[in-house]
Parts: structure tokens; sequence; C-alpha cells
């Protein structure tokens, strides 16, 4: 028999670094409301790159990433966790910016300020860099969990009120069908070479995540949005090139006058974001050109360690550009998702002995630290999305991740096997997955947080026999649950 | 496939020079494409493909008018457009006007298309557009759309089911 799950063979056991990243990700969705600690970047007014809702979108991929490819029989570790990211992303503190952002004002559309106004809704209009996150996480929620929660009416809703100021209610309900299609009908009114983010301008980067949340409609309910995107945007794009003239992506377009902007700098996270998730759709143009573009943002450390070589701050209108560019992050996303085993580990080496990894209950993170370098010359500025999130990406990846969740879907012979639906927040999961019809998992209780310490096993077949620590545990129906023992890691089997 | 969400409206002329409107058409199925008669690559290749689809359906006459809507209107007279359907694709009607017609009509039908310049043509310039076909009912309301990778016989296939 042949497991539908068998993706998860061979990529090992969850090692100790990678189970404190999950472990970090459900604490920071376990966050109070608007309890932001460790999450607070550069940046004011959550308008740039390091914003929560990058940090909370690539947490909620991290993990769709590491139960794709990873932990496929483990649902009920993802799931809540999940949803609760996608609670959070959808807080007015994460999307309120774009009352002030779309009025305009920035360098590249001060010309259109009389044509401009304060828009409350952040997905009605540009703002793909906000929208295409909330549209993507909540699809690949339903794809991968074989879910409706967001095809519900209103299961999408963005709403404020102040009792200080503004007035009454703002309220503006989606859910996945109606923010998909909308997002679809804005892409083919700008002719397809995409949404914008702030008022007119286009990146590369940004339309790519609509682009996989269009992948995820067309699993979910049927279609070929996806692929009619893709058509569109690669003829749209054609006039323009995807690489400038150094090769390295070019980062945006300016609606209006169609005016290409290219990574001039160059700045390593254009490349690496945009190549990471291009390779969702077009994996041979990004492998071709990984190489060369990476070539020129890598600087060699000691001991086989190697750092990313920032581009310097940008000067506009007299003023420095303050932002969280990401940079060591997203090049170590990038060679994840390239399979560039070599380049991941020596910046994942770098950041374990220059960026002063933290383990707190269980949890792994790299704290912000916006001193540039340490007193020899190695770099030590790192920013919260690059180390509570893009560095645990990079961990549990694996080579063509996106590109696998894109284009190998799971099927409902899937969601049919004997899995783990619910994990209790203190069980540690580093193994969950079905080989020739058996379920394997190895469970570790985590003493430091809270929890009764059970998991759930679901859709257990008739006649299956269940042993944990190699001892029978006997059966009564579909659902068991186990409770796993304080102490060393136990290996739990269920055989049909 | 929900409704594409346009509003099926235009205040034009055809290519014999009278005035229509999407009223005109009342009662009939309204498959419309816009495009330029001087685009070397998308716009010969959708009106193959659409009257294809349109042969293989061989609906009776006036259940379908396929439409044309120019997006270049300076060079796309009544004339031109008749000349040009008329030698590669005649049953379409083509539909022009003054610029700031054919700029409600696009933003009526969500159409993008600009004008940019083009060495390769003889005028200079070309107008890449939207290559989006819609089906709009005879009622007037929005009922269907194909985009540009849509086969002939995907467009055959829901033309006879949607026009049941």
């Amino acid at each position: 028999m042949t497991s539908t799950t068998t993706a998860a063979q061979g990529v090992g056991l969850l090692d100790r670094e990678q189970l404190g990243h999950l472990r970090h990700w459900d604490e920071l969705s376990r966050r109070q409301p608007n309890d932001w600690s460790l999450m607070q970047g550069k940046g004011t007014g959550q308008d740039d790159f390091g914003g929560y809702r990058f940090q909370l979108a690539y947490m909620v991929y991290g993990l769709a990433l590491t139960h794709r490819h990873r932990l496929p029989a483990a649902p009920g570790l993802f799931r809540a966790t999940i949803q609760r990211l996608i609670d959070k992303l959808l807080l007015p503190e994460v999307w309120l910016y774009w009352r002030d952002v779309s009025r305009g004002g920035s360098v590249f559309n001060a010309h259109l300020a009389d044509r401009l106004h304060e828009e409350w809704d952040p997905v009605v209009r540009d703002n793909i860099m906000y929208s295409a996150y909330v549209q993507s996480c909540a699809l690949l929620h339903d794809h991968l969990f074989a879910d409706d929660r967001y095809a519900v009416p209103g299961s999408l809703t963005f709403r404020h009120w102040s009792f200080f100021w503004g007035g009454g209610e703002k309220r503006f309900p989606y859910d996945r069908d109606s923010l998909t299609e909308h997002l679809y009908w804005q892409m083919v009114r700008n002719g397809y070479i995409g949404i914008a983010c702030e008022p007119n301008c286009v990146f590369q980067i940004c339309n790519q995540p609509a682009i996989l949340g269009f992948r995820m409609h067309d699993l979910v309910t049927g279609g070929s949005r996806a692929d009619d995107v893709v058509a569109g945007y690669e003829r749209a794009w054609a006039d323009f090139g995807r690489l400038d003239a150094a090769g390295h992506y070019n980062m945006m377009l300016s609606e209006d006058s169609r005016a290409v902007r290219a990574n001039e700098a160059p700045s390593p996270w254009v490349d690496a974001w945009c190549g990471a998730l291009m390779n969702t759709w077009n994996r041979e143009f990004v492998h071709e050109h990984y190489p060369s573009q990476v070539a020129a943002f890598l600087v060699p450390g000691p001991d086989g360690t190697c750092s990313v070589r920032s581009a310097p701050a940008r000067q506009v209108m007299g003023q420095p550009v303050v932002t969280d560019t990401c940079d060591t992050g997203w090049v170590a996303a990038w060679a994840s998702e390239m399979g560039d085993r070599a380049t991941l580990d020596a910046l994942l080496a770098h950041a374990d002995r220059f960026m002063a990894p933290t383990w707190r209950d269980g949890a792994l993170y790299y704290p912000r630290n916006d001193t540039p370098t340490d007193a020899d010359g190695h770099r030590t500025d790192i920013e919260p999305m690059t180390g509570n999130v893009l560095l645990g990406y990079a961990r549990l990846n694996v080579p063509d991740g996106l590109w696998g969740l894109y284009n190998r879907p799971w099927t409902a012979e899937h969601h049919a096997e004997p899995a783990l639906v619910e994990v209790d927040r203190d069980v540690e999961v580093s193994r969950a997955e079905v080989v020739d019809g058996v379920l394997h998992a190895r469970l570790r209780r985590e003493t430091a947080v809270p929890g009764d310490g059970t998991v759930t096993i679901g859709r257990v077949p008739d006649g299956a026999r269940l042993l944990v620590g190699g001892a029978d545990v006997p059966l009564d129906g579909e659902r068991v649950v186990v409770r796993v023992p304080d102490g060393p890691t136990v290996d739990v089997a269920l055989l049909p | 496939m929900t409704a594409p969400p346009i509003r099926a409206a235009f205040d034009l002329v055809d290519h014999h020079g009278r005035a229509v409107t999407e009223r005109t058409y009342r009662g009939s199925w309204l498959l419309v494409q816009f495009g330029f008669t001087s685009c070397r690559v998308v716009c010969p290749r959708a009106l193959a493909k659409l009257s294809a689809a349109l042969d293989a359906f061989d609906p009776p006459d006036g259940l379908v008018v396929p439409l044309y809507v120019t997006v270049d209107p300076e060079r796309d007279t009544p004339g031109v457009l008749r000349a040009y359907l008329a030698a590669g694709h005649p049953r379409f009607t083509g539909l022009t006007g003054p610029p700031e017609r054919i700029e409600a009509a696009k933003e009526a039908f969500l159409v993008f298309a600009r004008r940019r310049p083009d060495p390769d043509d003889p005028d200079g310039y070309a107008v890449p557009h939207t290559a989006i076909t819609y089906l709009v009912d005879p009622d007037g309301r929005p009922a269907h759309h194909w985009p540009d990778p849509r086969s002939a016989d995907e467009i055959t296939a829901d033309l006879r089911r949607l026009t049941r």
C-alpha cells in the first residue's frame, strides 16, 4: 500500500532547532490581542517589510510547508495555530496602516495625491502586500485541512471601532471566495501586471502570494484562476522583463508611467523574496538564475559561516529610509527553497554564532538587534521578521517546498488517512507520517508549557492496532486519545 | 465561476456607422472581445479561436452576436474595422467611437489597454490590452468570461451549456 503522505519519508525527524521554531510560532500565536512583544521592528506604523502582517503570514507559510512536507499526519499540530495567526492577521493593528498609506505621498505617487483618498477597507484597492496574505493564508488552511472555515460569509472580516475617535464601526466582510474574486478582477483590470502595494507601486514580489492563493482556491473550489493569472502575468511582464540589466529581479513598476524600477543596489531581499515565492510556478527560471544572483550577496565568514551583505540604507528626499530589510532571513528562505544546503547551513551557522539564539520554554528565536556588526565586523543586525520567522521557515522548508505545495497538492486520499487530529499545547511532535498504511508518530511531553499532554488520533480504521512505546493500547471507535508520558520521546504506531 | 463584475454597457458605432448601445442587441447573447486591428499576435489568435468556437457551436441566426470593440479608435474607424473583420472574421461586428466613449466602455468591462511605442508598428505604437472574452445574456446581464488561455473547444462547450 502506498501512502499519499510519503513526501515526508526521507526528510527525517524534526531536530531540536526545528521543534524550537515551531514552539516559538505557537507561542506567538497565543499572545493576547495586541501583544506584539518580540515582533516590533524598526519601522513606524506597520508600513515596512518587517510589519506584523509579514511575520504572521510567513509563520503560516512555514507551518504549511512543515505540515505538507515534514509532518503530514499531524494536522492537529498546525490547524489551531494557523487559525490563531489568521485571527491576528485580521486585527486592525495589522492593517490600519492602510488608512494612511492609501492616501499616497511616497515619492512614487506624490503626483497622484489629488486623486487618492483615505481608504479604510484594507483590501478593496491596491495593498496586495496585505490582501494577498489574508487570501493565501486562509486558502492554505482550507486546502491543507480540507475545511471550509473561510468559505463562511464574513469569515474574513476587517472591523474597527474606537470609543475615542473615528465615528461608527468600520466593517468590511469578506471570505475566501469573495476576496479571491475581488483580487482576480483587480488583476484583470490592471492587465495582469499585478495589483499595487502602495498606490501606483506594483511589486513583483507581492503579487506572488496572490498567485499561490489563486492556486489554492483552484484546488479547493475548482477552476483555473492561477493558470489564467500566470499566463496574463507572463504576457504583461514580457514587455518589461522579469530581470533587470544586471540579472536581478526587477523590483517594481509604476502603474501609471509603466516605468520599471530595477533592483539597483542590488538589495538581497528583492531577489531572495521574489525568487523564493516565484519558484511556485516558475521553477526552472528561478533555479537557473539563483546561483549568480545569490553570489552577489554572500560574505564568507569564519569556520564555514556565511552572512548576507545588505545594500546601504537609501537616502530619499533627504531622509534615510528606515526599514527592516530582513536580508538575512530572506536569503536563508530562498536558499532553502532552492535546495542550496551549503549556503543555508552556512547562514544558519552564522546566525547561531553571531545572532544570539535564544531559548525560552522550548521555543527558539533570534532577538532583534540593531547593531550592525560586532567588534570583529561580523554581522549582528537582525530583525524580528528574520529572527522570529524566516530562519525558522528556512530550517523547516524542504528543497522546492513551495513548489511542492503548489504543484503536488494533497488529494482526498490523504485526508482519509489516520492522523493526529488534535495535539495539546505541551506535546512535541517530531514525526507524523503514514508509511504503507501505518501511522508513525514520535511524541514528547514538554513540561515547560501548560497542557493536558494528550494527542487525539482520528480516522482510525476498523480493526486497527495501536502501539504506544511498544505497548498495545485498546481502541474503541474511530478516535482515540493518547496520553503522552513524561520523560523521553515515545513512538506511536497505528497499524491497519 | 461567478458572473464577471462588469457593467456591460457601451455607447458606440458599429462598423457600418450606426449608433449602437448594449440595448441595441437585447434579446441576443453578446460575445464581446476588445482589441485593435493592428494587433499582430493576441487579436488574430483570439478572433480565430472565437470564430472556430462559433463555427463549431453554429448558433441559429440572432442567438449570439459577436462584437469586437476597438481599443484603438484613432486608427480603427468603422471602415477599417469592417474591412478587417470581413477579411478574416466575418461573424464579428466591429464597434468603435470617440476616445472618451471607448474609455467608458473599457471601464465598464474592466478592460485594460494602454498605448505604448512599438518600433515594429508602421505607426510606431501598439495598444496592449486585456484579452478576456465576455458573454452577456439577452437581458444585458454579464453571464460569463473566458480568459485568453481558454480553448475553442471549451468555449464551444460553455456556449452550448449557457445559451440553452
